[in-house]
């Protein structure tokens, strides 16, 4: 107190005649604190990129620097063979410290912001941007797996000229753009056709109007293979605008998923389950959602909805018919009859109706976008009807910066292309072969084209084999770009690697084509056309205070721009179309549903190991596409899964195995596309069929819907690999055998409502004695533990291609998962229960326990497995012998033995290829064959948080790491820490009335605890 | 038939001569082999081929050629050890316990049992080296001292196997040596081969039959067939540890060590009569190893057989009686799930054929005596299929179920196995006297001192010496 007094009023201010501010005239208490210190807040901290704000002085010298000398010569990664130290240290790299990028996923036409983690200048893994307004930090699987597409060993290197003999030979880059700049200059007022994919890029979309300026008979023509076509053509039709809103999932109560898999395919997952999965919080019972599904094939929604209704895809309009009957006029009688119709329980309706009515403006229904039109605007005017537009997000919409081509200008590009009328075809990175319908007559048509230019990232394709020039292009690791996909941000994309190959990116080749010189081609051609676009059209609409340059710097080190654009109007029903659904077509025989696949996409990562080994989250299956038939149809076809069955509809025909799908619904068939690759690399060679054939224009009800189609039985089988062998369920031997073993626990939320214990209360004895001492130090400092949310996990698999990405797991192939040898290191089990016809599904994230009496642990003969004084369950690779007895001992079965030297082993050695090597992380190791491996907690990210805290002088804390696949898990199912600190967020959940041990009977003690899953529906819903 | 059971049985048959005995056992050391001989040898030969090259795969490319799994970890690598270990336990206890019972019925086949035993611990003591991932490293599994501060990890059964294993080898090895010496050193006085005469020599230790030697090989014969004694039950015991103290359903049961130990000793004898139908008629030995002692093995085979069975049957009972749904899922999964076919082979061939036994004229009947005896091993070896491969298929989780299959390499190995065991077996009738000559001599007619010296036909049951 004395020393206060000794402090006179102004001794910061030695001249009193002089002040520097009000605050220091007037003795402004923070002023007067802060001029104790020499440097503002946050000058001196610890230096963390990730706690400074978004667009801070110092983040952005030090990340922009970095990508700024990146971009101009840091990036080069040639692997001469030879160990070169550095001898001049590169500014921005640390040796053993990874480096972050941000940029843009380039996957997919969603654009997620993607943060990229390299070493020593190599992009090592792909992670979501923590800063990007709709991704948030997460990404999906084939968004994780896009980095082994990058070190694809079978991309095209070189451009490549088709010789009079059909074959391919190299060419010179600058030799071929003078050839098509010629065959451009001389196209004689005849057509240019460029067919890309949707174009997310304004300044691409700048570009290619450039293009078209310079070469005016150029057009272009912009597709996807799934797109949302049905639901903005009845939207306008409803509405009189295309401006489809976003939907608050996350205000939803009731969510009505009519065919649609928003939560696995359809639109922008990332952003739809997060919203969806924050209503499935057990300590927020008050919002907890409830997800109805109504579908023909189990899908990955179907597969999470509280209550699944199986109806085949075309009875959906009746459906909503019947739906609108029983809402809005109260008429529950026209419901009744259509579910004795389909064989659904009136129950499960009327407990539909309940909900819906007396959740109005709290509900939604969502129709799918493989459901016709029709469905779309009956489901629009029932939303109307149930106030759903309370639930339409009016503070961010789409934004298309070019909308795709509709069929009539695809019909009129083929006839024009058939009448000799186009002079040149060039495929931007598009494999229209592949993935247009058969009955445009592509294939044909592209034959009269006399100059067909394709541009490929990836291998050859199904497109390539059919032009005269194939020229190799960047992967978007290596590429600049941006993109607009939003109202309300634009995201940037920069390379963070050299091309790896003699690849150009593609906006440059066409800037070379553009210039008319071949020599104007620089490595920076398009970043500076880029850049300069921002400058002159994008940077003054955003009213930014910096200059362009810091401007520029600190975009792209965000990889986001925030601007001030609004969601356009969304317009308002009308009151016209209303009587437009009446007319309900008769409904009989097979319908086809062709569907993207989870893994592999449109097709465009088919030559990825990884997603193909991805198992199918309902069915488990690796490696293929199948048909999914119901048991009732399996029986009237009298065939069983991997026979083989033939689909004919119109004149197209597949021969394709099925499998029998519990849940799906009668005469429904459902494959997935992209599979059946053609010419396209050693991975795709011979996986799966090619259903894409089975598309046609317009006898389907959409392009992915068929109805009238024939089925037979050929004979014959096809063997389909699955991670997870398929038990008779209604047997009594295997039925509900999770349920019974305790390893699946579940409730209502009803049920914990009343009684929050009611899971304690079933709970196996467990008899805590042992005859090993006790591990004493693991209470002493931190002990590490994890928590699976079984109510958020949606069983998606980001986390096993995460883990993949992480931890050097080798592909094995499908023959060696069909003996049951997979290497993935967590798995997400599936289970089902009930009735066959119309199971309930329930699933599990497994991974190793770390069990605190680990029975792997003792049965080793050379303690090659112990265990940890911070409680993990280790695994000493150098001194595994390979008995394997850990792994039978193994009551979770979480162990993985290589069987093989996978690397060598599968393809032939393709996994050993050079370029190859640099997708490894260089913190854990390749495992030898002969020895066990199993998860490790991602101990690599435990010892670098270590490494810091005892650099820093600080005490290790649980929230200090992060798993790969906690990171990323979208729905936040998955938390990581330390069980020590009993303010730890892991302790919340390890003490959870929800919580428990699988087989905890075992006395095992698991360090992994899931919470319960908590189904929400009623006693009579069941 | 009348049997006086007052009166010795007889054991060597036709009275031969002391000389006779000795020309007869040792014969088809002196002789070259013959057509059979190297026909059979080739067969072998050619077992024992395809099992080394098998193996050469293996070691090459991985347990992957094997069909291994997730989560059938072990499958025939460990089977076969199971399989061979048991069948070394016949050896062991004829030579020894039988030896130390006074059971002098043991003498005719002794030396053959313990050579057989000897051969089936070297067949199973190959494939925990080679069911390993990294075989070069099987070093790892002996605590030697070293500067990492390495050790094995002694809660491991698989520790204790690696002792259990070397060590019955080791004291099998020198059991059936000493038992030798007196042989040698015969061979060493009939021989006329130089070379012959020096290995003899040497082998014999310098044996001259002398009443000192005679006391102290009969005292190290006794020390070493007490040393024997525990290690017939304690191999096999500490072979069913490696299951016994797993956690998985199936595996984890009290009664493994003594039914391991049962189903040795059952499989081992089944092996034993197997090879000696064959060896007494190639090599003309019926007088010396007669019907009674095939009557007396085939009881063995019988009791043993019937241990067995009640090892089956409380295994069943323990899992409905503890109530724990895990043991009795694999119980029920093992009589009716997709391995039951191998269920019940090893039922049938383990409980029901032998039961046929309890018929004086089966046990007396080379053929039926032969085909049950065989189909005693084929269940035997299915036994072990069944504890490990449908124990592992299902476990705990159903998510991680899955069948196993066993590879062609998988049945080369196996095959080689038998191949590796018939050629040491072949191998040793021509070079060694598969009938202890000083034990026969002790125990034919007359041969022992007694009280009524006008009856020559019995002995007296006192020891000699």
């Amino acid at each position: 107190m004395s020393d206060k007094k000794l402090i006179p009023d102004n001794l910061n201010n030695p001249d009193p005649d002089y002040w520097r501010s009000f605050e220091e005239l007037y003795n402004d208490p923070s002023f007067v604190e802060s001029s104790k210190h020499e440097f503002m807040d946050g000058a001196v901290d610890e230096f963390d990129t990730d706690k400074l704000s978004g667009f801070s002085r110092r983040k952005f010298f030090a990340l922009v620097g970095a990508s700024a000398a990146l971009a101009a010569a840091g990036c080069n990664y040639r692997d001469k063979g030879e160990i070169i130290p550095y001898v001049h240290k590169p500014e921005e790299i640390t040796l053993g410290k990874p480096t972050y990028y941000a940029s843009t996923c380039r996957a997919c036409p969603h654009s997620c912001g993607i943060l990229i983690k390299t070493r020593e200048g190599r992009p090592i893994k792909i992670d979501g941007n923590p800063d990007h307004p709709v991704s948030k930090g997460k990404i999906c699987n084939k968004g994780h797996a896009d980095i082994l597409n990058l070190y694809d060993p079978e991309r095209l290197a070189k451009p490549m000229k088709k010789m009079n003999d059909g074959s391919f030979s190299k060419i010179d880059w600058f030799r071929s753009d003078d050839e098509i700049m010629g065959i451009f200059d001389n196209a004689n007022g005849k057509e240019i056709a460029i067919i890309t994919h949707t174009i997310v890029s304004p300044t691409f979309k700048t570009l290619l109007d450039d293009f078209v300026k310079k070469y005016p008979t150029s057009k272009v023509y912009s597709y996807e293979l799934f797109n949302e076509q049905n639901r903005v053509s009845a939207w306008e039709k409803s509405y009189g605008t295309t401006n489809i809103p976003l939907i608050k999932w996350n205000e939803a109560k009731i969510i009505l998923s009519l065919e649609s898999d928003f939560l696995g395919t359809e639109g922008n997952i990332i952003e739809n389950t997060r919203l969806y999965s924050e209503n499935r919080n057990v300590d927020d019972l008050k919002n907890f959602n409830k997800l109805y599904s109504v579908e023909g094939d189990m899908s990955l929604t179907g597969m999470n909805a509280d209550i699944r209704i199986k109806l085949r895809p075309d009875a959906q309009l009746e459906f909503v018919n019947c739906l609108w009957n029983a809402i809005h006029d109260n008429n529950n009688e026209l419901l009744k009859s259509f579910g004795i119709k389909y064989g659904i329980p009136f129950k499960k309706l009327n407990n539909l109706l309940k909900d819906i009515r007396s959740n109005k403006g709290k509900s939604i229904i969502h129709a799918g976008r493989t459901l016709p039109e029709n469905v779309h605007i009956a489901v629009n005017y029932l939303n109307d009807l149930i106030g759903a537009s309370n639930l339409f997000r009016n503070d961010s919409a789409e934004y298309s910066v070019s909308s795709l081509v509709d069929q009539e200008k695809l019909n009129s590009l083929i006839l024009s292309m058939n009448s000799g009328n186009v002079a040149a075809v060039i495929h931007l990175d598009t494999n229209p072969v592949f993935h247009f319908p058969s009955d445009y007559g592509y294939v044909d048509a592209i034959k009269k084209v006399p100059s067909v230019i394709t541009l490929t990232s990836g291998n050859y394709n199904e497109t390539t084999a059919l032009s005269n020039y194939v020229l190799p292009v960047n992967h978007g690791l290596e590429s600049w770009g941006d993109a607009k996909t939003r109202t309300g941000f634009y995201s940037l994309q920069q390379p963070v690697i050299l091309p790896l190959l003699e690849t150009r990116q593609k906006e440059a080749v066409l800037l070379t084509w553009i210039s008319g010189a071949s020599i104007t081609y620089s490595l920076d051609l398009y970043r500076n056309y880029l850049k300069s676009n921002w400058k002159n059209n994008i940077y003054p609409s955003l009213n930014s205070k910096l200059d362009f340059e810091q401007f520029w710097n600190g975009a792209l080190h965000d990889g986001i721009v925030l601007d001030h654009s609004v969601p356009p109007d969304q317009g308002s029903i009308k009151s016209s179309g209303i009587n437009e659904f009446n007319n309900i077509p008769p409904v009989s025989g097979y319908v086809l549903v062709l569907k993207e696949s989870y893994a592999v996409g449109d097709g465009r990562f088919s030559n990825n190991g990884w997603l193909n080994e991805l198992p199918n989250p309902i069915s488990k299956i690796v490696w293929d596409n199948y048909a999914s038939i119901s048991m009732k149809t399996a029986a009237e076809l009298d065939v069983k899964t991997n026979d083989l069955i033939e689909i004919t509809s119109g004149t197209r025909t597949l021969k394709i195995p099925i499998n029998i799908q519990p849940g799906c619904a009668d005469k429904t068939i459902t494959i997935e596309l992209g599979y059946g690759r053609n010419n396209s690399g050693t991975i795709s060679e011979g996986v799966g069929f090619n259903a894409n054939i089975m598309q046609s224009k317009n006898s389907g009800l959409t392009p992915w819907l068929f109805t009238d189609v024939k089925v037979q039985k050929t004979g014959g089988s096809y063997p389909l690999a699955i991670t997870q062998e398929f038990h008779a369920f209604d047997k009594g031997l295997t039925k509900d055998a999770a349920q019974k073993r305790n390893i699946i626990k579940e409730g209502t939320v009803a049920e914990y409502k009343i009684n929050p214990e009611f899971l304690k209360e079933g709970r196996d004895e467990v008899n805590n004695t042992s005859l090993y001492p006790p591990h004493t130090d693991l209470k002493k400092s931190v002990k590490w533990a994890m928590s699976v949310d079984l109510n958020k996990c949606l069983g998606c698999g980001e986390c096993v291609i995460s883990c993949y990405s992480e931890n050097n797991i080798p592909v094995v192939g499908k023959e060696q998962v069909s003996k049951g040898r997979d290497m993935q290191w967590l798995r997400v089990d599936r289970y089902y229960s009930g009735d066959p016809e119309d199971p309930q599904v329930s699933q599990q994230l497994m991974l190793c326990q770390h069990c605190d009496h680990a029975p792997c642990e003792n049965v080793c003969p050379v303690s090659a497995t112990t265990h940890s004084p911070d409680g993990l369950n280790q695994m000493v690779y150098n001194r595994c012998v390979g008995t394997r007895y850990c792994s039978n001992n193994c009551p979770y079965k979480v162990r993985r033995f290589n069987y093989f030297n996978f690397r060598d082993h599968f393809n032939n050695g393709y996994q050993l290829s050079p370029i190859f090597d640099l997708v490894f992380n260089p913190e854990v190791t390749i495992r030898s064959r002969g020895v066990m491996e199993k998860c490790t907690f991602c101990i690599q990210r435990i010892m670098e948080a270590r490494e810091d805290a005892i650099r820093d002088d600080k005490p290790l804390k649980g929230s200090d790491v992060h798993t790969a696949c906690q990171d990323a898990c979208i729905t936040t199912a998955i938390h990581f820490g330390d069980m020590n600190d009993t303010d730890s967020e892991i302790n919340k959940y390890r003490n959870h009335n929800l919580g428990y041990h699988v087989l905890e009977n075992l006395n095992t003690r698991p360090n992994v605890t899931y919470l319960a899953k908590l189904k929400n529906t009623d006693k009579e819903d069941a | 038939m009348e049997i006086d059971y007052s009166k010795e049985l007889v054991l060597v048959e036709g009275n031969p001569s002391l000389a006779d005995l000795d020309h007869v056992i040792s014969l088809p050391l002196d002789q070259k082999p013959d057509r059979s001989f190297m026909i059979a040898i080739s067969i072998t030969g050619t077992f024992l081929l395809i099992g080394i090259i098998c193996v050469g795969l293996t070691f090459y490319y991985g347990i992957g050629m094997w069909g291994n799994n997730q989560p059938v970890g072990w499958a025939f690598g460990i089977i076969n050890f199971v399989f061979w270990v048991g069948i070394g336990h016949a050896g062991t206890l004829i030579s020894a316990i039988l030896f130390l019972l006074r059971q002098k019925w043991r003498t005719g086949i002794a030396r053959f049992a313990e050579a057989m035993t000897i051969f089936a611990v070297i067949c199973a003591g190959l494939f925990p080296i080679i069911h390993t991932g990294r075989p070069w490293l099987a070093g790892y599994l002996l605590p030697y001292p070293n500067d990492h501060g390495l050790w094995v990890n002694f809660n491991s059964p698989l520790v204790w196997d690696v002792f259990a294993v070397s060590t019955y080898f080791t004291v099998s090895l020198i059991f059936w040596y000493v038992g030798l010496i007196p042989d040698f050193a015969t061979l060493r006085d009939r021989s006329t081969d130089k070379i012959k005469k020096v290995l003899y020599s040497v082998f014999s230790l310098g044996w001259r039959h002398s009443n000192r030697h005679w006391q102290h090989y009969e005292k190290a014969y006794m020390i070493l067939a007490g040393l024997a004694t525990p290690l017939v039950l304690s191999v096999h015991t500490v072979v069913s540890f490696d299951f016994a103290t797993a956690v998985i359903p199936g595996w984890h049961t009290t009664i493994f060590p003594p039914y391991f130990v049962a189903g040795a000793i059952f499989s081992g004898f089944a092996m034993v009569v197997t090879c000696l139908l064959f060896l007494r008629k190639v090599f003309h030995l019926e007088h010396i190893i007669t019907m009674t002692h095939l009557d007396h093995m085939n009881k063995i085979v019988l009791a043993t057989g019937m241990m067995v069975g009640y090892g089956y049957f409380m295994e069943y009972f323990m899992a409905w009686y503890s109530g724990n749904h895990f043991e009795q899922f694999v119980f029920l999964n093992r009589a009716f799930g997709p391995y039951a076919w191998a269920y019940w082979t090893m039922i049938s061939c383990n409980v029901l054929l032998p039961q046929l036994f309890w018929v004086r004229k089966i046990r007396r009947s080379i053929p039926m005596m032969l085909f049950i005896v065989i189909f005693v091993n084929v269940g035997m070896w299915f036994e072990r299929f069944v504890i490990i491969v449908t124990s592992l298929h299902r476990d705990f989780l159903p998510s991680s179920w899955r069948m196993y299959t066993p590879t062609l390499v998988d049945l080369g190995i196996l095959l080689g196995s038998f191949g590796l065991f018939f050629t040491l077996v072949l191998l040793f009738t021509r070079s060694l006297p598969v009938v202890s000559m000083a034990e026969v001599k002790a125990v034919i007619p007359g041969a022992q001192p007694t009280h009524h010296q006008d009856n020559h036909n019995f002995g007296n049951g006192e020891g000699h010496g």
